[in-house]
């Protein structure tokens, strides 16, 4: 059993949930406690020291049932019980008709055998199953099982067999209860092979090798990432954001001695008879204001999803945020991420406004914005663009720009692109740049880091 | 585990099975529990019930953004210590009466030290309190997303080893270990160091037949019937996209003015009346009622042919 445990643990931690070696050594605990008898305590005793955050606690409840379950396969019914020796020997005088093969797979139907260990083994030989290690894929093995089962051929075979009886004689009645029998147990091996094809699958995770470290993602180029690069990616923002998080708070402690608050000061005092024993300075820093402006195109999907996930992982540094998302036009899209995986939330985005036949238009973007959002930007808002400054030769509106930027605390521009490929061909990128108070090149997460932690310096 | 969850209910605290295993477990392992889920669903009540269940004190520790150690561990208690020295100058001119130099004069003082430096003079904050205490405890320490991150890494060595480190005494070891209980809105992400240390609880809106047995509970007055229908009339509007879903303790608000309102019949008129006890957005408020009230029959009508089965038409 505890080599049981041990593996399913293995398990979780190839499909993304973080487990430490303390909390394995509290499930083993947990489970001395609750002992195995009670599936039901037992699932919620491992659920309880293993699974600490609210999003996997679909992949627990996902594969907890392949590793720990009867294995006693579904229920199946004998179709041959209720049957007069005359029909009998009917249905054995229409077997008879079929290939060997066909006639051992109808029978097992009739008679509702599950496939044996044997059966099974040899279907696992048949498919080559290495390297299937995520529980995405169940379904689509199941479905190739089904078909080295011959599933459709049986299902044909099937209906030939009744019509045969049909012919023969054989009552309607009874002739029904065969099919739905059959039918029944058709299903119930369906379900058999799904189970097994989840324990493989499952098996193939144990053994999966760990992952490769994060750095080479780290440094790679945006452009050159591919859906799982952003994956460890989005891990590693995570962790990332927790870091800076951090910074960012210690900063902001170390930064609060501001002047002397002598109202404050006073009260704090009064249990000590108003001598100063307590000092109280008036608060230096105001947590910043953000207002981003992302454009969401193909060229810089990754480079904005990347950054919102950042800006809005340490949301409890700022003070607020208004995002907003354009490629043609202005979306406020600050609701889409409340409570919300941003991954996730950029995927409804980019469902809201498909990228595709129009075109990036940063100037008409900013007349919509300047027309219903100004009130967002104020003295103490930093205003943060992320884009390539490619406008498709729409006409930039610096004059908006330059309104925007005076209005702001501070204006950053986030740009991809090195500064060598700024101003040619669509790009509006060095007209824009005098009203940025300052430009960072991200063209990686060690960039983008790096700029997050500056741009909220004041 | 049964008992636990018996025990759980009489003191009006309807527990799952996951919550009773889950409580048992943290008793049994002694480790603290870390219950998530959205507000209002009893996570603080869970606390207090458990002090309640085990017979011990609570003892509650609220997190706020700017909470440090001074608020939640302990703090020297500069005026007492002022004023001892002060009444107590008589005796320490005595002490220092007979001594010939400056040096010795120090060297007596800093025997002395150790007594300004004592319990005595130690300002017992919630986590101290905790864990000095001579009765065993149940420590609630709530909505802990709250506090900033560095509070985290400071309640970490409370919360694995049970004891807490004053650089002036030494280390303090718990005299029994408290129930801690640790609730969290996930407003923000909480560290992997601290909930590594702990068990994980997410608690989640109940379930019908759960929910109404809490209603039952906690407002008896209510007729049976109408505490189906306005429990699920709740259950349907959570199904609905609104800014913030009704919780639990909304629900018994509701029922409570259902009650004081002595209404027999959830009727256009009550609603329109009470259900801003359920909504606190406007927005919600409106598109709740839109969704009611455009039914082409009155929504009472419905819920009286089919009862249960009628809240799936709701959804939308």
């Amino acid at each position: 059993m505890d080599q049981r445990i041990a593996q399913f643990i293995a398990a979780l931690r190839a499909s993304g949930v973080r487990i430490s070696l303390a909390e394995s050594a509290d499930a083993f605990q947990a489970v001395d406690e609750v002992g195995i008898m009670d599936r039901d305590t037992f699932r919620i005793g491992l659920r309880t020291t293993l699974v600490k955050e609210a999003r996997d606690l679909d992949t627990f409840e996902k594969l907890f049932p392949l590793f720990f379950q009867s294995s006693a396969p579904p229920p199946m019914m004998d179709a041959t019980k209720g049957m007069t020796p005359q029909e009998a020997q009917m249905l054995a005088q229409a077997l008879r008709q079929f290939t060997e093969e066909m006639r051992q797979m109808l029978e097992k139907l009739l008679k509702g055998q599950p496939l044996s260990q044997q059966e099974l083994r040899q279907l696992d030989q048949m498919m080559n199953m290495d390297g299937i290690n995520d529980m995405r894929y169940q379904n689509w093995l199941t479905r190739q099982m089904e078909e080295a089962m011959k599933f459709k051929e049986v299902r044909q075979a099937m209906e030939e067999l009744l019509k045969m009886l049909r012919e023969m004689g054989m009552n309607r009645q009874q002739i029904d209860q065969l099919r739905e029998a059959m039918q029944a147990n058709q299903q119930a091996l369906q379900e058999q092979l799904r189970q097994h094809a989840g324990e493989a699958i499952a098996q193939n995770m144990v053994n999966k090798p760990r992952e490769e470290d994060t750095d080479g993602a780290m440094n790679r180029p945006f452009r050159a990432l591919s859906e799982e690069d952003m994956q460890t990616l989005r891990k590693e923002v995570r962790r990332l954001a927790a870091a800076l998080r951090t910074r960012l708070a210690l900063r902001l402690r170390r930064a609060r001695t501001g002047q002397l608050d002598p109202k404050g000061t006073l009260r704090v005092n009064m249990k000590h008879d108003s001598v100063p024993i307590v000092l109280k300075h008036r608060d230096h820093t105001l947590k910043p204001k953000v207002v981003v402006i992302c454009d969401i195109s193909t060229s810089m999907r990754y480079t904005s999803e990347l950054m919102l996930s950042m800006l809005f992982a340490i949301q409890d540094q700022i003070s607020k945020t208004h995002a907003f998302a354009f490629i043609d036009h202005l979306e406020y899209i600050t609701p889409y991420f409340q409570g919300k995986d941003p991954s996730d939330a950029v995927r409804e985005i980019l469902y809201l406004m498909p990228s595709g036949h129009y075109n990036t238009d940063l100037g008409s973007s900013l007349l919509s914005f300047s027309k219903e959002f100004m009130d967002t930007v104020d003295h103490r808002s930093t205003l943060i663009f992320v884009g390539d400054g490619r406008n498709n030769f729409n006409d930039p509106r610096l004059d908006i720009f330059h309104t925007l930027a005076r209005r702001s605390r501070a204006t950053i521009w986030l740009n991809p692109e090195p500064a060598a490929l700024w101003g040619t061909g669509d790009s509006d990128m060095l007209k824009y740049a005098p009203y940025c108070g300052r430009i960072f090149q991200v063209g990686n997460l060690a960039q983008l880091a790096d700029a997050v932690d500056q741009l909220l310096l004041h | 585990m049964q008992s636990l969850k018996n025990s759980l209910g009489q003191q009006k605290y309807i527990a799952s099975d996951e919550i009773a295993t889950v409580l048992f477990l943290a008793q049994q392992l002694g480790k603290p529990v870390l219950t998530e889920g959205p507000a209002g669903v009893g996570k603080t009540e869970l606390a207090k019930a458990m002090a309640g269940v085990t017979g011990r004190e609570l003892i509650r520790l609220q997190c706020y953004e700017g909470l440090d150690e001074t608020k939640a561990l302990y703090e020297w208690e500069y005026a007492k210590q002022l004023l001892y020295t002060q009444l107590l100058r008589d005796k320490l001119h005595d002490t220092l009466a007979n001594t010939h130099s400056l040096k010795e004069a120090a060297d007596r003082l800093s025997m002395e030290e150790d007594v300004f430096f004592s319990m005595r003079f130690l300002l017992q904050r919630p986590l101290l309190r905790a864990i000095l205490s001579e009765k065993p405890t149940v420590l609630l320490i709530d909505e802990i997303d709250r506090a900033d991150a560095e509070f985290e890494a400071f309640l970490l060595e409370v919360l694995s080893d049970f004891q807490i480190s004053v650089p002036e005494i030494g280390t303090l070891q718990a005299v029994h270990r408290p129930l801690v209980i640790l609730t969290s809105n996930n407003t923000r992400e909480l560290s992997e160091a601290l909930k590594r240390r702990c068990l994980y609880l997410f608690i989640d809106y109940p379930a019908l037949e759960q929910e109404l047995a809490v209603v039952r509970l906690k407002v008896p007055e209510l007729s049976p019937k109408l505490a189906r229908q306005a429990v699920e009339l709740v259950q349907s509007l959570r199904s609905m996209d609104l800014r913030k879903a009704p919780s639990i303790s909304e629900t018994l608000d509701w029922a409570k003015a259902l009650v004081t309102l002595n209404a027999d019949n959830l009727d256009k008129n009550t609603l329109e009346t009470t259900l801003s006890v359920l909504l606190k957005h406007e927005t919600d408020l409106q598109r709740a009622k839109r969704q009611l009230f455009n039914a082409s029959q009155p929504p009472r009508d419905r819920r009286q042919d089919s009862g249960l089965g009628t809240s799936a038409r709701w959804q939308n």
